[in-house]
């Protein structure tokens, strides 16, 4: 055998203070002084491992930052992978309440803007005969966005701080405080905009690094933080999502928000749980995912999903069948104990609940899930009727096809993740492809879609891209060019910021994305001018954001064959697989 | 319930149709004026379904709402024409034409709907899922690993039992699309056939031939689905090359017999 002509690449190969936007390395002494304040002097370093000590995940997951004034940190629909601490200045969080929120155009969003009826119409003669053209003045221009280069970064920034903070509503965060933890760690979008009042200086942390803190801080300070951090923030709000804590009396929800229970299941490595899942199905009910309640267990609460999706299993025979899923804001367990509330006796779990993938959830306790059901009681039969109703009607329980086996497939390869799944219907299609020639011609000759992928039973789920509730493409885009567009909830890529790195493309567990040389309006690809190599950018299904009247596949079927999906509404799930 | 609906509004139109043509009639008009207008007009009307294809991104209504529309047009058009025609042969060369061309395309469209209806369920019957455009590769795939069994480690001093077999009942078979009749009808029998061949020259075989004559009869399977999706994916495709152009052709005609029907007769009884 010969010599490997490399050594594998590491975890700490390149230190996050190494990577672009960073202004100096992180040296030894930096994190000495870090590791003398809190609330880095309150972790014990001695619950660390030999191998991850706390001294190397500050040294190499974190980076000091500098920002000046107007700077903006995180803008509020980011997907972020890291959170702040503040170690001087004070920084402003952008709040929705009172005043209107800062706008995208100066948080530097790109709108999209549906084409007219004659642009709609001159896209017959407009579109190129050749694949990918972009304008070049629209990929490369300067946009009117306020940008600067400073602290070897170029940052976007508010012109006016005074005026802005007049204009909406803020609150200042202070040194010593920290923030975007709850997006980094539950995989969630930022909540807020946060810019820098003045100068300030910040630790940015990778998630990776506060994983392992979390993990291994035996005091539990910073992991105590971070849930009083989401209880004081955000919890009542996310809880009154669900029609169950619609009318929940003050007193009572402030009891509940104080003794919630905070659990993570599950692997956070990015996407390779789900390529996992996808590629290693064997073990997918049974082995593979790790437990939160099992069936025959009296449950300590009801479960209700912050994040990820969680699998309804049962035993079948000598194995497990998939009867239900449940994603965010969902919750499991209630049945149970609004039985035992009827009963006076404890009833089990008929039903196995696992993590699929990487999951956090919430534990409401059973003593307050039965002192609520009370209080709704109390409010009336008609009132409780309506909010059982609500609870069963808006899918609070789970999402349920009546086929045990298509259901276990989708969940298996894990299409359940799609806010618009795209589902053919084979005993209907005639591969007639009128939905690739409409989808081409709604963007520019070149479709954003294969007609083919996994069929299960009489659905095929084409190569189109899931739009994910869970969207792992976005984690690690540098430009934040992909992103969740706030008005349709859909993930699109910006072309003037998409760099064609394909982080996005080699993390989509779906092969969804595709990278494209692009070329110009006569038809050359463009090439890089320093490297002569030919500049691509990611390209995906965009669900026509820019079209009148929706996805142009949709609507061209003419069987009615093709279908997008909302595999986080129960009702339209069961409906569509059971036509 | 949406077809009975459908059924009860077409029993309707069509005989408020009849009954507007006899009471038209019995004024000693002649009918043939109103009935070829609105047989004219289901006709451009079936003709655009063709225009909202290529402006799918135009929010014109869904293509399946279209469709549904434009069956239900295509059989009114069929009970227009009975009036229009009174259910004679045209005695006129073209009259004839129009007369034939209406005819062609109307049961191209009616075999088009058993089409649609049943080439779907078909597909999905035998065979894996390919894209039309790819099945040429994938047949010169299969072929390809076929030739590498029958032609590899061959060794011609103790015969050539697998190549003989080959270039004898196999070659054939591999280089294109074969047996399309028996797919349309849904027969096995040629597969058989060869399954058969294959039984009678084990016998004549040593071990490893005989595990690669299996792996070749894995691969003539997997060939003959590979036909049998081709064939009904073909028929679908032709199928709008024959419905399509006649229907441009039938409006050629019905515009020029229109414009005839115009200049040389007179509107009133």
């Amino acid at each position: 055998m010969s010599e490997p002509s490399i050594s594998r690449p590491r975890r700490w190969d390149k230190p996050f203070s190494l990577e672009p936007g960073s202004e100096e390395e992180m040296t030894d002494a930096d994190v000495e002084i870090l590791l003398k304040k809190p609330p880095f002097s309150q972790i014990d370093p001695a619950g660390f491992k030999r191998s991850l000590p706390l001294h190397d995940i500050i040294k190499n997951d974190a980076r000091v930052v500098g920002f000046d004034d107007g700077d903006i940190v995180v803008r509020r629909g980011d997907w972020g992978n890291s959170a702040f601490f503040i170690l001087s200045g004070n920084v402003r969080v952008g709040l929705e309440r009172g005043k209107p929120t800062l706008p995208d155009e100066i948080l530097g969003r790109r709108h999209h803007k549906v084409k007219n009826l004659w642009e709609s119409f001159s896209q017959l003669w407009r579109n190129h005969s050749v694949p990918e053209v972009r304008k070049l003045d629209s990929v490369f221009s300067k946009s009117e966005l306020k940008t600067r280069h400073a602290h070897n970064s170029t940052r976007i920034y508010l012109q006016e701080v005074s005026a802005v903070l007049d204009k909406y509503h803020t609150a200042r965060l202070e040194t010593g405080h920290w923030f975007g933890e709850l997006a980094a760690l539950g995989r969630t979008s930022r909540v807020a905009t946060v810019f820098s009042e003045g100068v300030s200086q910040l630790l940015e942390i990778r998630w990776q690094g506060i994983r392992d803190i979390l993990r291994h801080d035996q005091n539990g300070k910073l992991k105590q933080y971070i849930e009083d951090a989401f209880r004081e923030r955000a919890l009542a709000a996310f809880l009154r999502t669900t029609p169950l804590f619609h009318d929940c009396q003050p007193e009572l929800m402030q009891r509940i928000v104080d003794q919630v229970e905070f659990h993570t299941f599950g692997n956070y490595d990015s996407p390779k749980p789900f390529k996992d899942l996808i590629e290693n199905q064997d073990h997918a009910t049974e082995g593979g995912e790790p437990v939160i309640i099992r069936e025959g267990d009296y449950p300590s609460g009801i479960v209700m999903i912050r994040s990820g999706l969680a699998r309804i299993s049962q035993r079948h025979y000598n194995g497990r069948r998939t009867i239900g899923y449940l994603s965010p804001g969902q919750i499991f367990g209630l049945d149970e104990i609004r039985a035992e509330v009827q009963s006076l006796t404890p009833v089990g779990c008929r039903t196995q609940l696992s993590a699929i993938g990487h999951l956090n959830a919430v534990l409401v306790p059973t003593p307050l899930v039965e002192e609520l059901l009370k209080q709704n009681d109390s409010t009336g039969a008609a009132d409780l009727h309506e909010v059982k109703t609500h609870v069963s009607d808006s899918g609070s329980h789970s999402v349920k096809i009546n086929d045990d086996t298509l259901l276990s497939q989708l969940v298996d390869q894990n299409f359940v993740q799609g806010t618009s799944l795209m589902v053919i219907d084979l005993e209907r299609c005639t591969r007639c492809d009128d939905c690739v020639r409409a989808c081409s011609t709604a963007h520019d000759n070149n479709p954003r879609f294969i007609r083919h992928g996994p069929i299960l039973n009489q659905y095929m789920i084409p190569n189109s891209c899931l739009h994910c509730v869970d969207p792992i493409c976005m984690i690690e885009c540098p430009t934040g060019a992909i992103f969740r567009d706030f008005a349709q909830g859909d993930i699109i890529i910006n072309e003037q910021t998409c760099i064609g790195c394909a982080q996005c493309a080699s993390n989509c567990p779906f092969d969804a994305i595709r990278m494209v040389d692009i070329r110009d309006s006569k038809g050359n690809i463009i090439v890089d001018s320093k490297t002569r190599s030919p500049l691509t950018q990611a390209t995906k299904c965009d669900l026509c954001i820019d079209q009148r009247g929706g996805p142009a596949c949709e609507r061209a079927c003419p069987h009615d064959a093709l279908f997008r999906v909302d595999m986080q509404d129960a009702s339209q799930v069961g409906e569509v697989f059971s036509r | 319930m949406q077809q009975r609906i459908t059924f009860l509004l077409f029993t309707v139109i069509s005989l408020l149709i009849f009954a507007g043509c006899y009471l038209f009639s019995i004024t000693l008009s002649k009918t043939s004026f109103a009935s070829g207008t609105i047989l004219l007009l289901c006709l451009l009307f079936l003709a655009s379904y063709q225009l909202r294809k290529k402006i799918s991104f135009l929010p014109l209504g869904s293509s399946a709402a279209w469709l549904r529309f434009h069956i239900f047009i295509g059989f009114l058009s069929f009970v227009v024409f009975a009036i229009h025609t009174r259910l004679q042969i045209p005695n006129g060369l073209l009259e004839f034409i129009l007369f034939l061309t209406y005819y062609t395309v109307f049961l191209s469209g009616v075999v088009g709907l058993f089409l649609s209806r049943t080439i779907p369920y078909r597909l999905l019957s035998r065979g894996e899922e390919v894209l039309f455009e790819r099945i040429p590769v994938h047949r010169r795939k299969i072929h390809d690993r076929v030739k590498t069994l029958v032609f590899d480690d061959a060794q011609p001093e103790q015969g050539a039992a697998l190549p003989d077999f080959y270039h004898k009942h196999l070659q054939d078979f591999f280089e294109g699309p074969r047996h399309q009749i028996s797919h349309i009808l849904h027969s096995k029998r040629h597969l058989h056939q060869l399954k058969q061949k294959i039984s009678a020259q084990e016998p004549f075989l040593d071990e490893q031939e005989q595990v690669r004559l299996q792996q070749i009869a894995e691969q003539i399977q997997l060939k003959d689905d590979l036909d049998y999706q081709y064939i009904f994916q073909a028929i679908i495709k032709l199928w709008l090359f024959v419905h399509v152009p006649l229907t441009y052709s039938l409006i050629i005609f019905a515009f020029y017999h229109a414009l005839a029907a115009c200049a040389f007769a007179s509107t009133s009884g």
